[in-house]
């Protein structure tokens, strides 16, 4: 059903270029997650899955991040290609960015990176597919897929293993903290966009007198050294008081 | 008297806790966090801190931020006014960024930490910055330089400081220079231009300077002029940092020194936008040397002492360090292993036992390592679980076998007792290398750092003998101690020491007392044995985008996922496969 939409998300070149490289950066800092979980977690077995797990996730960003520049030097920013991104509607591994991996239990982590994976993987598919006149990103797109599904299945297989009876309990909460964060992440752009609106209006109805007084005050200003203010010692000497 | 300093919502927070009056630890948030220069709120590195002395925070005397919210939300609304229109982005930016948070940092760290407000107390930015360079540094009288981005107001700042036996401690700073005139703004907004992150990528300037002739500087001084006072103001019309958050520089700065380079550019010297750029770099780098080297002959015919203590971001420039140091008149300079913002931890907490508070000074040790302390058990258990063999030795085998890995060529990771703090590996944290060949600069750029291949090494002497293969300005060392200063290699040697010298024939180099790491002096003298050359290239231990190692897990994972051979951590050793086991002999060990 999207897929006229992603055709016309991918058709520019240069906005294809700066979403791959937005790409490279999301998965560069998924890698450095898994890292982390890494060296936290007491499972041998997991740790030597999540290291691998981080390799790909960097090699990813480099294939990202290679054909997003070759991309740029053959459409360069100024050569009037959009610069609207489109993010909401084709986002990356954007699941991975705002993990707290110290706070999550290896089944949660687990569950939330199969999740994570699979919706991943869904998404690159439908980029691959959009892109049936490039295929140079189409290879790219393959060879992540390819990654990608290794990642979901292990993640699965090993949250089997550790947590055989609590296994789905762990991919629904999974589920429901997925949604919290986009809740999260919707209720953040709200709010942003109110109190920008709000400061907006602030700014252009409430500044402008004072804004004549600062340039003017400004002006008077002649550069060079200022003798350090006698108002700090007082602040100084009020905090010794206290 | 227990004192805890925070610095904080910048960049590289930290924390910083002192008892009666020495300091007990440090540590920057990212070590802990895993986030590189991490602003947010130093939690992780506050109760580390607290937990070293065994403290709740409620047994704090006092808890003192490094700046003061008030001051520096003053600043953000009268540049912001200044530029009205222009600036309409930049407030609703700015607003909901300080309104939502930094400007309620009593209440913040009050309810963080559980104590009252009446607890918290603030220093000044460039106080905090003039108290670490000047309460760390072992003279009785100096003056004092800070220098960085902005504080509140001050971007940089003169004075001097005092120790009076039995009378408390003096930190006066006489004058200043207010925002938007900053010299860290100008060589950061030369940092954007030329495609690095800012507050990140200065060191890339200062290495790429290296490469270029100073041919621009003419243009660089249309940006910046001196004043008649000796000061010196930016001509803001090619500047935009104090208005917009989209980009530090005007159309008119890329009409001045044409197309900025694109961050995903490679930097090819062999093309003329490559050279450009070096050359960009090297006149921006001359002119901040020679405004940096005149303000600093002024404050020492002005005081007539003998010694400079430099703080701020602006200090961590090793180059321009070690020009102050030959021209500006001092005989010592002392610049601090955290100049920066973390470092104001440190700096905050110094600032207000001594002034603020009014306690005896004491010497502070003269070293840099304030940070947690590694494990070695956890080499052992790490290495065990994987197949893999750690093995434990005693130091003096240890130190013979490493030089005997180095010598073959091989790259080491080094860990050893507690984290410093600051930016700089030096001597704890570190990966080490033979200097000699550029072969290993490169393997290291490429397959461990994964930086850009003109940034140099920087290599690590015994202090004794620094002088036969470096050239430092009337034998003066002290700026090598924490790895400060950019000096000449000795012509002799460059071509022996290929791996550390920079294209310009310096480096910038750590010359090692044996009482600060005897470990690592016991390995320079071993590698010294071997190769008739003690000195080892030493860079910190980390991967591109991520912080400098704090424990064996992380230095484990670190090994295992590049190309370093032989892992060091304490005690015990862990070599990769296909590294042979060296044969220590009983006369070697004698």
């Amino acid at each position: 059903m999207l897929e006229p939409l992603y055709r016309w998300i991918w058709s520019d070149p240069g906005r294809r270029a700066r979403k791959l490289l937005s790409f490279a950066v999301v998965e560069a800092d998924g890698g450095r997650d898994l890292v982390r979980a890494a060296e936290l977690t007491r499972d041998p077995l997991l740790r030597r899955l999540y290291l691998a797990h981080a390799l790909d996730e960097c090699r990813h960003a480099r294939l990202f991040r290679g054909r997003g520049v070759e991309l740029l030097n053959d459409h360069p920013p100024n050569s009037g290609n959009s610069i609207y991104q489109a993010d909401w509607l084709a986002p990356g591994e954007r699941g991975l960015d705002d993990l707290q991996v110290e706070r999550e239990h290896d089944g949660d982590l687990l569950a939330f990176l199969h999740l994570s994976e699979r919706a991943a993987a869904r998404s690159f598919a439908q980029y691959r597919d959009a892109l049936p006149n490039d295929p140079a990103t189409r290879e790219v797109f393959e060879k992540v897929l390819r990654d990608e599904e290794f990642h979901m299945n292990y993640t699965r297989a090993q949250l089997s293993r550790i947590e055989p009876e609590k296994q789905r309990l762990y991919i629904w909460r999974a589920r429901l903290s997925r949604l919290w964060k986009g809740y999260l992440r919707l209720a953040m752009a709200l709010a942003g966009m109110i109190s920008g609106v709000v400061l907006r209006v602030i700014y252009f109805v409430v500044l402008p007198p004072f804004a004549f007084l600062a340039k003017r005050s400004a002006r008077e200003e002649t550069g060079g050294w200022f003798v350090m203010r006698a108002e700090r010692d007082m602040a100084t000497a009020k905090q010794e008081q206290a | 008297m227990k004192i805890l300093g925070i610095s904080a919502h910048y960049h590289d927070s930290a924390a910083a806790l002192l008892v009666d009056g020495l300091p007990i630890a440090s540590v920057q948030e990212e070590r802990l966090s895993r986030r590189k220069n991490d602003a947010a709120f130093p939690l992780a590195a506050i109760e580390w801190c607290l937990d070293q002395a065994d403290l709740e925070p409620d047994s704090l005397d006092a808890v003192v931020f490094y700046e003061r919210p008030l001051l520096k939300f003053d600043r953000v609304l009268t540049c912001l006014l200044r530029s009205f229109p222009k600036s309409r982005d930049a407030f609703t930016h700015a607003m909901k960024n300080l309104l939502g948070e930094k400007l309620w940092m009593r209440g913040i760290i009050a309810s963080e930490l559980g104590i009252s407000g009446r607890k918290v107390i603030f220093t000044e930015h460039h106080q905090a910055h003039a108290a670490a360079a000047f309460l760390t540094a072992p003279t009785e009288r100096a003056a004092i330089l800070t220098a960085d981005g902005v504080g509140e107001w001050a971007t940089l700042t003169v004075g001097q400081g005092e120790r009076h036996a039995g009378r408390g401690t003096d930190i006066k700073l006489r004058r200043g220079i207010r925002f938007p005139h900053s010299l860290g703004m100008l060589y950061s907004t030369f940092t954007a231009y030329l495609g690095f992150a800012v507050n990140e990528g200065e060191y890339k300037v200062m290495g790429l300077a290296a490469y270029g002739q100073p041919n621009m500087v003419d243009k660089v001084w249309r940006t910046v002029r001196r004043t008649p006072d000796g000061a010196f103001a930016l001509d803001l019309d090619y500047f935009e940092f104090q208005s917009t958050v989209a980009r530090s520089y005007s159309k008119r700065f890329v009409d001045l020194f044409g197309p900025a380079r694109s961050p995903y550019d490679p930097i090819d010297f062999d093309t003329q936008d490559g050279q450009r750029f070096a050359d960009i770099a090297a006149s921006v780098q001359r002119v901040l040397e020679d405004i940096l080297v005149d303000i600093a002959r002024d404050l020492h015919r002005e005081t007539g002492l003998r010694d400079l203590c430099f703080g701020g971001g602006v200090a961590l420039n090793g180059v321009a360090n070690a020009r102050i140091l030959r021209e500006s008149g001092f005989e010592r300079v002392f610049v601090p292993p955290a100049p920066g913002d973390a470092g104001c931890a440190l700096g905050a907490a110094l600032y207000a036992d001594r002034i603020l508070l009014g306690n005896p000074d004491r010497a502070f040790p003269d070293h840099p390592f304030w940070g947690p302390s590694i494990d070695v058990e956890d080499l052992v258990r790490l290495a065990r679980e994987d197949g893999l063999e750690a093995e434990r030795c005693d130091d003096r085998e240890l130190v013979e076998m490493t030089a005997d890995d180095l010598a073959a060529g091989h790259i080491v990771g080094w860990m050893d007792g507690a984290l410093e703090l600051g930016p700089r590996a030096l001597g704890h944290r570190s990966i080490l290398a033979a200097p000699h060949s550029t072969e290993i600069r490169d393997r290291l750029n490429r397959d461990i750092k994964y930086r850009e291949e003109f940034r140099p090494f920087a290599p690590v002497v015994p202090v004794e003998v620094a002088d036969r293969f470096f050239e430092f300005p009337r034998g003066q060392l002290r700026l090598a101690r924490f790895m400060s200063g950019v000096f000449p290699v000795r012509e002799d040697w460059r071509d022996q020491l290929a791996g550390i010298t920079h294209v310009d024939g310096t480096a910038r180099v750590q010359a090692l007392p044996r009482e600060m790491e005897p470990r690592l002096h016991a390995l320079l003298e071993a590698y010294g044995r071997r190769s008739g050359i003690p000195v080892l290239l030493n860079t910190s231990f980390n991967l591109a985008g991520e912080p400098i190692v704090n424990n064996v897990v992380e230095g484990y994972s670190t090994f295992r996922r590049s190309s370093i051979d032989i892992l060091i951590a304490g005690q015990s050793r862990l070599a990769k496969r296909r590294v042979q086991r060296p044969v220590v002999r009983e006369e070697q060990l004698a």
